[in-house]
């Protein structure tokens, strides 16, 4: 596996649009959240509705709930390295070096495996990141010691999402091969028809909703500034996180099945 | 020893037969080209034997051994185009080929002096002439000098000295000892380069063997020929005296000779001698191979939509 990887770090680690994403989903991501953390922090409330939301928001920038909250504004941004992962497979369709590299000695299996090392690898340096910026926000903005550690549990709840994002990602570059095309409905998939089922779904305490797809992982981050009293969830966490890792099986299942019997076409 | 056996292989896509039973053997040490107009299925069969295409049925086994992905690694292929990253310099795409080979880097420089790259070795692939694409992929297919190579199409996008090249190349790789399977739909380029070779039309396997015998090989019953071409001062005369010559089975005329079809035991000296004898001196007389395209179009018909 790790040599694959090694094959797979020579193809990106000089394709300028690789670090044109990469970074700006490592940069951007902890400069939003401490510049949001700082505006938070720093602004002085005047008006009683203002000090409300304020306090129902919780303390959200600092431990244990930053965890929670790096998590969360992680997810926001993970779109991005989502895209990236697609253009990374489809590249190997456009250029018609996925059949190069099987040509070449590779097994189907194994070029799967090594686009699973790449998918690994962006969710274990992604979640370095939201730990690295979730402990600096919080120990700029917490008062004094206490538990740091407490509620770091969102972490790998960021790092399953993480995951089960890049593993959709994975399967739509793998169906539909053309780069564009997987990009937008991939977007279309996160940003509308996700959320658009979760509305749906989860009126009146219905409690579906929470196991769509995406929605699975989306759930046990929500939006740290929604109220504790807004919260409609009943079902567990932990039912969601059995649920999660049975999509991304299936997922995986569905990617090697089908790659294994196709004809390598662009 | 058999490099290559393929049995019964048949591909569908939808309800297009692209290959219809096709049996045959590539021998060890043959430079063994695969012929047939386009979309006839070259390219299709031998996708099926690198695995990037899946058979309808039959099967296929290299070097007698069973199947195995890491087999491929002792091959070296070039199918249908050039594949690389674009946005890599050749010697990075070759380093990711020879990773996935297995083959360390040390081979690199070789293989790119043999295709005439290695000044340009840095160069990013897109910036690259279609012939220098090509010829980047025939590099890569040397890497780690392999016993076997297989190209598909391999003269595609070079210029004539290109193609001399690379037909050199491809001799010399066989004197060495390697087996080269070379799918092409130049006739001029099999000739000149195989020592076998099978005719594919339509998915369908017209003719297998060697050269020489697929050649030899009249259009329909088994007989061997030979194609003479003479002329004289009055071709009309010559024409009513060879008609009397035992052996000459046709004669055609063209544009300022005859051409002769006649029995495998006739010689040119006889032909000599015999119009000499009867008062006419021969202004040409040029013994012909039958020629692979004359043997093509027997085989395959003269319609374009072969």
């Amino acid at each position: 596996m790790l040599n694959l990887f090694k094959i797979e770090w020579l193809k990106i680690k000089t394709y300028r649009t690789f670090w044109l994403l990469y970074l700006s989903f490592m940069i951007f991501s902890p400069v939003f959240l401490w510049f949001v953390a700082y505006k938070f922090m720093s602004s002085k409330y005047t008006s009683l509705e203002e000090m409300t939301l304020k306090a129902l928001a919780g303390s959200p920038f600092i431990f244990p709930k930053i965890w929670h909250t790096a998590s969360y504004f992680g997810g926001l941004f993970f779109i991005v390295i989502g895209m990236l992962f697609i253009l990374l497979i489809t590249n190997e369709v456009q250029y018609r070096t996925h059949r190069q590299n099987i040509i070449d000695g590779w097994s189907r299996f194994d070029f799967l495996k090594a686009k699973f090392s790449l998918l690994i690898f962006f969710v274990l340096s992604a979640t370095v990141v939201v730990f690295l910026s979730a402990l600096a926000v919080g120990l700029m903005y917490t008062p004094s010691g206490g538990n740091l550690f407490e509620g770091i549990y969102f972490v790998g709840y960021f790092a399953l999402m993480a995951t089960a994002y890049l593993v959709v990602a994975f399967l739509i570059a793998i169906l539909v091969k053309r780069t564009g095309l997987s990009i937008i409905i991939y977007f279309v998939l996160v940003v509308i028809v996700d959320n658009l089922l979760w509305l749906l779904l989860t009126i009146n305490g219905n409690q579906v909703g929470y196991f769509m797809p995406l929605d699975v992982v989306d759930s046990l981050v929500p939006n740290p500034f929604k109220p504790k009293v807004m919260e409609n969830r009943t079902v567990p966490d932990y039912v969601l996180i059995i649920a999660a890792i049975t999509y991304i099986s299936a997922y995986s299942y569905i990617i090697i099945n089908h790659f294994r019997k196709t004809d390598l076409k662009t | 020893m058999s490099v290559l056996t393929i049995n019964n292989l048949s591909k569908n896509y939808g309800a297009v037969k692209a290959l219809k039973d096709v049996s045959f053997i590539v021998p060890k040490g043959t430079v063994f080209g695969i012929l047939g107009p386009n979309g006839s299925g070259k390219t299709t069969l031998l996708g099926i034997v690198m695995d990037i295409l899946k058979a309808t049925a039959g099967n296929y086994t290299w070097m007698d051994q069973e199947y195995s992905d890491s087999i491929r690694r002792q091959i070296g292929t070039l199918l249908e185009t050039p594949n690389f990253y674009h946005y890599l310099s050749a010697e990075t795409n070759l380093k990711i080929a020879a990773k996935i080979k297995g083959k360390g880097e040390a081979d690199i420089p070789r293989v790119l002096e043999m295709v005439n790259l290695f000044q340009r070795k840095d160069s990013k692939f897109n910036t690259y002439s279609l012939g220098m694409k090509q010829r980047l992929a025939i590099a890569s297919t040397l890497l780690g000098d392999p016993e076997i190579l297989v190209f598909d199409e391999p003269t595609n996008g070079l210029d004539p000295a290109g193609i001399a090249e690379i037909r050199e190349l491809i001799k010399d790789l066989n004197k060495a000892g390697k087996t080269i399977i070379m799918a092409s739909h130049i006739l001029d380029e099999v000739e000149k380069v195989c020592t076998h070779v099978a005719i594919i039309q339509q998915g369908v396997l017209k003719t297998v063997g060697s050269v020489a015998s697929v050649m030899n090989m009249s259009g329909q019953e088994n007989v061997t020929q030979l194609l003479i071409e003479v002329s004289a001062g009055d071709n009309t005369a010559l024409k009513n005296i060879l008609l009397q010559l035992t052996g000459v089975q046709t004669i055609t005329s063209e544009e300022n000779d005859l051409l002769l079809t006649c029995n495998e035991t006739m010689t040119a000296e006889q032909i000599n001698r015999f119009c000499f004898d009867k008062g006419i001196v021969l202004s040409k007389l040029n013994l012909k191979r039958k020629s692979l395209e004359t043997r093509f179009l027997e085989i395959t018909g003269k319609q374009s939509d072969r």
